[in-house]
């Protein structure tokens, strides 16, 4: 059913050695009544500052138009007449690849000037259902290609930049013409043959870390990878503070029954509830206490999932994704958090609403906010900056 | 002889009000008596909700005798004593 399946679109990014600004632009957009994602990547001419105007230009206006259902040749024109023309080459330019997918239907995909998208159906790749050419009376010299595809279920399909395709180029013997497109689909296949599983997010940063790999003494173009992943979501469930009932107690350590990997029992008082309910001691390793970094250090319940301490913790990880600061900056309690929410499609927070008095206490030298309201925040901050589903329950 | 067990609650109100130091009581502990301690973290030794017993932070020496406000040097000169009385 179109209701259990998610789509994951991650992309990893690497910027041309010695340039500030990356001049390849990736935009998600979900148009959640319509259940629809959308993806625009676009490579703006050149590099630095300049290209990354023109391409963040290009996918503003592309996702927009693609929301609003604009004509694909209609949308090409207005955004080809709006790019500034470079000083340099006397022309404006920027290409893009969209995707744009109704959960339950195809999926429909543009390009100009960028790499052909590969779409894979495990390891085998999938021809489109259609593939036509068009192009404007405007800008003759630019070609659209425009596809439609069925995608299925554990479906990827893979969108880059030059900087992928053209690594290498140059520089390795084996590689006349850089890796090319066909090399990208072998190593895909090849990662895809290995991990059957693998997420979006690995095989992005893994298909633009070879890039960069490729390319010994430095970024030469700015490189940019797309994968977008049809499954069924990877659930992880936060059970955070004691139920307002002593009673629901044994219900609510229930809902921490979904595996090792995909729980975590945020709160002492929450943790002591599970330790009772369901028999299973947290564990804390002593060098763990060294190392937690300004926070109450992570424990384990074995069998059950991982145990921290409660609202300074959900704190830290609410800061990290409001400020979208990567996971290893942050201490050990909250990176294990950040780390796991990233590995999973779909986060429920189980709340207990029982507020802990003591945090009341004038003495304590911190505001605490209250749980309820720090997880709204942090739910808020998943769906908009990370497009993670997330649902809340209260005990 | 059983080790001496030191239990230190890293619930927030007690993380908070001064347990965070407590973490490295590990390392504090002299040469001699660390192989007659046990440290562990607990995840919430729900004392702070009860009141008369002082104030976080707690410490639990051998799974009955409390501390409130717990402190470094208090929590090694009690760790001292205890080892002092056991031998």
């Amino acid at each position: 059913m179109a209701d259990d399946l998610f789509i994951e679109m991650e992309a990893a990014q690497y910027t041309k050695t010695g340039q500030g600004a990356c001049g390849d632009d990736v935009r998600f957009m979900t148009v959640e009544k319509e259940n629809r994602h959308l993806v625009a990547l676009s490579d703006g001419l050149g590099s630095g500052v300049k290209a990354n105007v023109l391409a963040t230009m290009t996918t503003s206006m592309a996702i927009k138009f693609l929301e609003s259902n604009v004509p694909m040749l209609e949308a090409v024109e207005i955004i080809m007449d709006s790019l500034p023309v470079c000083e340099v080459r006397k022309i404006g330019y920027a290409t893009f690849s969209l995707f744009d997918f109704r959960l339950g239907g195809k999926a429909r995909i543009s390009e100009m000037g960028n790499p052909g998208y590969i779409h894979l159906r495990g390891t085998e790749e999938v021809a489109p259902l259609k593939d036509e050419q068009i192009v404007s009376s405007h800008w003759p010299d630019r070609e659209v290609r425009k596809c439609e595809a069925d995608f299925r279920s554990g479906d990827r399909i893979i969108l880059c930049s030059d900087g992928v395709t053209q690594s290498g180029l140059g520089v390795r013997k084996d590689m006349k013409f850089g890796w090319r497109r066909s090399g990208v689909l072998s190593f895909a296949r090849e990662k895809i043959a290995a991990d059957p599983d693998i997420s979006a997010r690995d095989l992005s940063e893994a298909i633009a870390r070879k890039a960069l790999y490729l390319t010994p003494d430095g970024c030469k173009d700015d490189i940019s990878c797309v994968v977008c992943y049809l499954r069924h979501p990877r659930v992880m469930r936060i059970l955070t503070g004691p139920p307002f009932y002593k009673e629901h107690d044994a219900e609510y350590a229930r809902q921490a029954t979904l595996g090792f990997d995909h729980v975590v029992i945020c709160g002492g008082t929450t943790a002591n509830i599970m330790e009772r309910e369901l028999g299973v001691k947290v564990k804390v390793k002593l060098s763990d206490m060294r190392t937690s970094g300004g926070l109450p250090p992570v424990g384990t319940m074995e069998g059950v999932g991982i145990a921290t301490e409660g609202i300074l913790t959900l704190g830290r990880v609410l800061t990290a994704l409001e400020q979208m600061r990567p996971a290893d900056r942050e201490p050990a309690a909250a990176r294990a958090i950040l780390e796991r929410m990233m590995r999973h499609d779909r986060i429920e927070f189980v709340i207990g609403t029982k507020v802990n008095e003591s945090h009341q206490d004038p003495n304590v030298p911190q505001d605490l906010e209250l749980r309820r309201s720090v997880v709204k925040r942090i739910a808020a901050a998943l769906e908009k900056n990370y497009r993670k589903k997330v649902t809340v329950n209260y005990y | 002889m059983d080790k001496i067990k030191v239990e230190i609650c890293c619930g927030t109100a007690c993380y908070l009000l001064g347990a965070a130091n407590l973490m490295s009581i590990e390392d504090e502990i002299p040469a001699e008596f660390r192989d007659k301690v046990e440290v562990e973290a607990r995840t919430c030794l729900e004392l702070c909700e009860k009141e008369n017993l002082g104030g976080a932070p707690y410490v639990r020496f051998n799974g009955e005798e409390i501390m409130a406000q717990a402190t470094n040097e208090k929590v090694l000169a009690r760790i001292e004593e205890l080892v002092g009385g056991a031998a």
